[in-house]
């Protein structure tokens, strides 16, 4: 029984991974009233506060079209953390049961946790390389996953090998073991199967029922553009229309753009930008500069002409960095943005671009959208505000079939 | 079959508490959605886009203001037709002095375009400060163009003068802005010399004219402002 110290250890490490998925799981599934959460973002969830701020970690991680499958045909999306409580729990229930196992069994029985194991630590080994490369945000709920995964294949090693010395001594194990294994081995994966799919289908029983909302957060009253302020962006041309209001140093714009890309529903639309910098310096509607240097760099997008698509993604990628030095010197994003694109220098600041945002603004006015950002209307059509988030690829997938079935939009109410 | 029993209950236990903890968060989940879209409307929205209205548009400004945009043509019709002295002086329902108090809050909004004595040409400065001043919408809905003429020659001549003043301003803009609002924004009043004369205070004001600034070289002008307010 020396393998019984690595057991115990590999059982705390498989509640500790279980208590690390729960709460991750818990955090995604309170989305789904389609409002606005706090999450846990810390080592010791439950205990620390939980954090409302967009750019924690955690919350880069959960909003990113990684943390979840199936986006296009469940609201949100089959979160990754719920078959990782479901994995969890399913170790923690082999753990125990290998300490009530004796001789050969009990070998084989951790050699099956050791084979279990590798289940998480790969899942983590891959969210971990997407969360450092892609997303580049160190979500501690998830390393909570990824450190709890490697102690139980650790553990369940040491238990392993333990457990075959321990075996050695006692008796000699033979063909008859061997075979035992093999019928072992199947039924856990079966069990391994079972702990998985029951939570998930659970979980797809349960949902509430979304498809009422497609579409029906109103429309355009005033769609067309009389005075020339939109500009195409994004990569299709072909699809069906679209405007999307928006602010080039709003962060909510950037997750927006990267989940959209993600989802490769971009391609069915055909983009125009309306900018509506949410900057008192230009926009009327905002008691103060919510993101400073915005009007600037808007000029800069409506500047671009055929490098809107460049203008847009450097002003994502520095936003930070823009936001903070506009607030300490209001020249400061100017110089920044012709700096990377000299060309534009004539034209920012110019009374016509001026002009160009301000009439930008008063088709806001002219359709009386709410004053936030980053907004879609396909066709017209809105796509709910709740549904930027998690809910986008089920959302948008639904108002491209119905806009194709010429539906879109017929039971609408004003945004 | 004990073992096997209890292995059997301890693999429920394991299977049933994600299951029965999933099944309980969703399903909260899913009646927080129901009551928030019960309550949705009795919540506050999400502030809505509207044009600028700034802390000077007193109840009593509006009045007066959309009093004469009504009678001017702006308002309603959606034309520009302009309003002419004695009209101007019905609408507004004030003195000279009062209709003139009015602007005085828009005194960083407004620029006199000033016109040399009997011309309703603009000059070169004159279009500087004028497209200056349109350019600067920001939120505002409606441009006022209030001209004027001093009280030199007949009252007939200035009131036609002060008219011309008024369609040249129009007919720049027109030309200068390709803005399919134009006719809807901008309401224009031509006083002649015969209500609302400009005292000496607006001399501190925006002026397209470089020289000295009396009373007479004002009122050879064309007040032009946005009105910050919805109406």
């Amino acid at each position: 029984m020396r393998d019984r110290p690595f057991i115990v250890l590999y059982l705390l490490a498989a509640t500790a991974g279980l208590f690390f998925a729960s709460f991750s799981t818990f955090d995604f599934v309170q989305h789904l009233d389609r409002q606005v959460h706090s999450i846990h973002c810390s080592f010791v969830p439950g205990l620390a506060e939980p954090d409302l701020a967009s750019s924690s970690g955690c919350q880069v991680t959960m909003m990113s079209p990684y943390s979840s499958l199936l986006r296009k045909h469940i609201w949100g999306g089959l979160p990754i953390s719920l078959p990782a409580m479901a994995v969890f729990a399913f170790l923690l229930y082999r753990g125990i049961d290998v300490l009530g196992r004796q001789g050969r069994d009990r070998r084989a029985a951790a050699g099956f946790l050791a084979i279990a194991s590798v289940i998480p630590v790969a899942a983590s080994i891959v969210m971990g390389y997407i969360a450092m490369a892609k997303l580049d945000a160190a979500c501690k709920l998830c390393i909570g996953i990824y450190v709890a995964s490697a102690a139980c294949l650790l553990f369940s090693l040491l238990a392993w090998r333990s457990a075959s010395a321990d075996e050695m001594l006692t008796s000699d194990a033979g063909q008859h073991e061997h075979q035992d294994g093999n019928g072992g081995l199947v039924a856990g994966v079966l069990q391994g199967v079972a702990f998985v799919v029951v939570p998930v289908l659970v979980y797809i029983a349960v949902m509430p029922n979304y498809s009422g909302y497609v579409g029906k957060c109103g429309s355009l009253t005033q769609p067309k553009d009389p005075y020339g302020v939109m500009a195409s962006f994004g990569s299709a041309t072909r699809g069906i229309p679209a405007i999307e209001v928006f602010d080039p140093l709003c962060p909510a714009c950037k997750a927006f753009e990267a989940r959209l890309e993600a989802s490769g529903l971009d391609q069915k639309i055909s983009r125009k930008a309306l900018l509506f910098p949410l900057d008192d310096t230009c926009n009327w509607m905002v008691s103060s500069a919510l993101h400073p240097g915005a009007c600037t760099i808007s000029e800069a997008v409506l500047c671009a002409g055929g490098k809107i698509d460049d203008v847009v993604k450097w002003a994502f990628d520095h936003q930070d960095a823009i936001r903070e030095a506009a607030a300490k010197d209001p020249q400061a994003p100017a110089r920044m943005v012709t700096t990377k694109f000299p060309e534009l220098e004539s034209c920012i600041g110019s009374a016509e671009v001026k002009s160009k945002l301000n009439k930008s603004l008063r088709w806001a006015v002219a359709n009386h959208i709410p004053v936030l950002t980053p907004q879609l209307y396909l066709d017209g059509v809105k796509l709910c505000d709740e549904d930027t988030d998690l809910g986008l690829e089920y959302t948008l997938h639904r108002m491209l079939q119905a806009h194709a079935a010429g539906t879109l939009g017929k039971e609408g109410r004003s945004p | 079959m004990t073992s096997t029993a209890s292995r059997l209950a301890m693999g429920a236990a394991c299977l049933a508490f994600p299951s029965i903890l999933v099944f309980s968060w969703v399903a909260s989940a899913g009646e927080r959605l129901e009551t928030a879209e019960q309550t949705a409307a009795a919540e506050p929205q999400v502030a809505v886009a509207e044009a600028a209205e700034e802390g000077y548009c007193s109840a009593d400004l509006k009045k007066i203001l959309r009093r004469v945009l009504t009678s001017c043509g702006l308002l309603g019709s959606g034309e520009v037709r302009g309003c002419q002295p004695v009209e101007a002086k019905n609408v507004a329902t004030l003195g000279g002095d009062d209709f003139n108090a009015l602007f005085r809050p828009l005194a960083q909004r407004a620029g006199i375009i000033q016109f040399d004595k009997d011309k309703a040409e603009l000059d070169p400065g004159d279009t500087n400060l004028l497209n200056k001043m349109f350019a600067d919408q920001r939120g505002a809905s409606y441009f006022f163009v209030v001209a004027r003429s001093s009280p030199e020659g007949s009252v007939q001549h200035n009131r036609e003068l002060s008219q011309g003043r008024a369609q040249a301003v129009m007919s720049h803009l027109r030309q200068t802005f390709n803005d399919p609002d134009l006719d809807k924004e901008v309401g224009l009043l031509w006083l002649g010399e015969e209500f609302a004369q400009l005292d000496q205070e607006f001399c501190q004001w925006q002026r397209s004219g470089l020289g000295e600034c009396s009373e007479k070289e004002l009122n050879r002008s064309a007040f032009v402002a946005w009105i910050d307010c919805r109406l």
